[in-house]
């Protein structure tokens, strides 16, 4: 969905999110996070799964509807350390959302940019095409085999750390896959960040719903996220 | 845009420029809604809970949507005091300082309470305290103390005996019989009362079979508990001296005036400010076109006007 909002695509940063009143009725009340895919000229883009009754309420209106309400850009964002040469991105289905805008960025700036992208089908593959714009390799997983190797992301991101010197890993997906990811990059010796995804009902560090256990105590993913570095954070066992 | 309607109330001793503040928990301590909102224009600003030491507060997921409503089991996380004083109450005096700070108080038992309310009496920036014998989040402490007379009464007792700062206690709405409780912490010296906390309430997921938050439980918020706590307020100003904060489902200038003429001072806005955190300022300027269109020169007279 690409939204007009001209002072957020003005001066997004990649991983930030916009928070958007889907309703404006009382039934429906509470805002949903959704990471910023794109930015471009006054628009910002963003990625959705029709998954309950909010994005259901996006999905059925029409172009030019303007009965959305957006804040942001908010939340803290990826950081691109001075210096890095190559970078790993490796995502899960909309885990690739939040990481297009970065993609773009760094291959702007000379980076080399490699990417393992995994989904459930080859249906569930996003982004791919702006990745394969961007990238200097893209590779391809899926749990059924319908597209790319047959399997889990972590088999050809395990491969990529193996085989290439990477000076950052970017990851986002299901938490599982980024623990995973976590773990193959600290093994690799390679600083890894992370967006998590938390329920959330403020937006703003106000309401504490959407606490991240780390190694600090607990952090907001709304303000402190949603992007850390995945050494920062204590999974849960 | 006031012009010469006098929004001015005065609540449990405490003079607020209007009657618009916000709820406990909904707001922080001002700060991340400062980008949002002209923090000079409130009426009061209520804080998170503040307990003597740190609380961590309950496991995740948290808050979950229901129909007109949400729930939460936030559980009080909260740095304690002594961060409070240092952070927060700096803060506000420094960006706030025009606007009467309501410190909300936990504890888990009797002393507790008054421990907080003694470690902040030094401090200038507090304007009074709001005594939480209502959250429905932790299991010890909470609404365990809200929920019948005698303790209700030993905590207010135990926070009066410390202070004579204005001091609001916070009741349950999760109870057989809110009058009561209401004249219970009345007779032991509150200066007002805040009604209401969150109804206690569930959410399953029928997909998974589970609960949609991790302690099963939470508290009820929003519009869609908006007649409930309108009842509740409208029952206890007609028993009670004291001044009244409502509070429960205001999402615009109409829930404020509906919550005054049942008999609030002051009205709180809650689940709203996640909704949109610009919208006490347009519950404030919706109250000033009200008072307009009524011919109400004087905002208290709202106080207590429902023509039934």
């Amino acid at each position: 969905m690409t939204l007009h909002a001209p002072e957020c695509a003005a001066s997004v940063q990649p991983g930030q999110f916009v928070h958007l009143r889907v309703a404006t009725g009382s039934d429906i009340i509470l805002r949903r996070p959704f990471s910023i895919h794109r930015a471009y000229g006054e628009r910002v883009e963003i990625l959705y799964q029709i998954l309950g009754t909010g994005t259901l309420l996006m999905a059925e209106k029409p172009v030019g509807d303007e009965s959305m309400d957006l804040v942001g850009p908010l939340g803290h964002g990826w950081r691109a350390p001075e210096g890095i040469a190559h970078a790993l991105f490796v995502t899960g289905g909309l885990g690739a959302a939040p990481l297009g805008m970065l993609a773009e960025q760094l291959a702007a700036h000379g980076v080399a940019v490699s990417v393992a992208m995994g989904a459930p089908t080859k249906e569930r593959l996003v982004a791919r095409e702006l990745f394969e714009n961007v990238a200097r390799q893209v590779l391809v997983a899926t749990d059924d085999g319908s597209d790319g190797e047959h399997g889990f992301v972590t088999v050809p991101a395990a491969r990529l750390l193996a085989e290439e010197r990477f000076d950052v890993v970017y990851t986002c997906g299901p938490e599982p896959m980024q623990r995973a990811i976590a773990a193959l990059a600290a093994d690799a010796g390679v600083p890894c960040q992370i967006s998590l995804e938390r329920l959330m009902a403020c937006g703003i560090g106000a309401c504490l719903s959407c606490v991240v256990l780390t190694v600090d105590g607990l952090k907001r993913a709304c303000v402190d996220g949603p992007v850390f570095d995945a050494a920062e954070v204590t999974w849960k066992s | 845009m006031s012009g010469s309607i006098d929004m001015r109330v005065n609540l449990a001793g405490l003079e607020l420029r209007n009657p618009v503040t916000v709820a406990s928990g909904t707001f922080a301590s001002g700060r991340e809604f400062a980008d949002f909102v002209d923090l000079s224009r409130l009426g009061a600003i209520v804080t998170k809970g503040v307990s003597l030491g740190p609380w961590a507060g309950n496991a995740s997921p948290r808050i979950a949507e229901t129909a007109s409503g949400m729930l939460n089991s936030i559980g009080l996380q909260n740095p304690g005091v002594e961060a409070f004083v240092v952070k927060d109450l700096a803060w506000l005096a420094e960006n706030a300082a025009t606007t009467p700070v309501i410190v909300n108080v936990s504890g888990h038992s009797v002393e507790e309470y008054a421990a907080v309310i003694e470690r902040l009496e030094d401090e200038s920036g507090v304007a009074g305290y709001e005594v939480n014998i209502s959250c429905p989040n932790v299991d010890a402490g909470g609404m365990a103390f809200g929920s019948e007379c005698a303790p209700a009464a030993a905590v207010t007792r135990a926070c009066r005996a410390v202070t004579k700062r204005p001091m609001l206690v916070k009741l349950s709405p999760n109870v057989t019989d809110i009058v009561s409780i209401a004249q219970s912490v009345e007779a032991e010296g509150a200066d007002g009362l805040s009604l209401v906390n969150t109804l206690l309430g569930m959410a399953i997921d029928a997909e998974t079979r589970k609960p949609l938050l991790a302690r099963v439980v939470g508290g009820l918020s929003g519009p869609a508990i908006k007649p409930v706590a309108l009842r509740m307020v409208w029952q206890v100003s007609n028993a009670v001296a004291i001044p009244i904060i409502g509070m429960g489902g205001v999402m615009n200038a109409t829930d404020a005036v509906e919550f005054m003429l049942a008999g609030a001072t002051a009205v709180a806005v809650g689940t709203a400010n996640f909704v949109d955190p610009t919208v006490t300022m347009r519950v404030v300027d919706g109250l000033v076109e009200y008072c307009h269109r009524h011919g109400v020169t004087d905002v208290r007279d709202l106080i207590g006007g429902l023509e039934a």
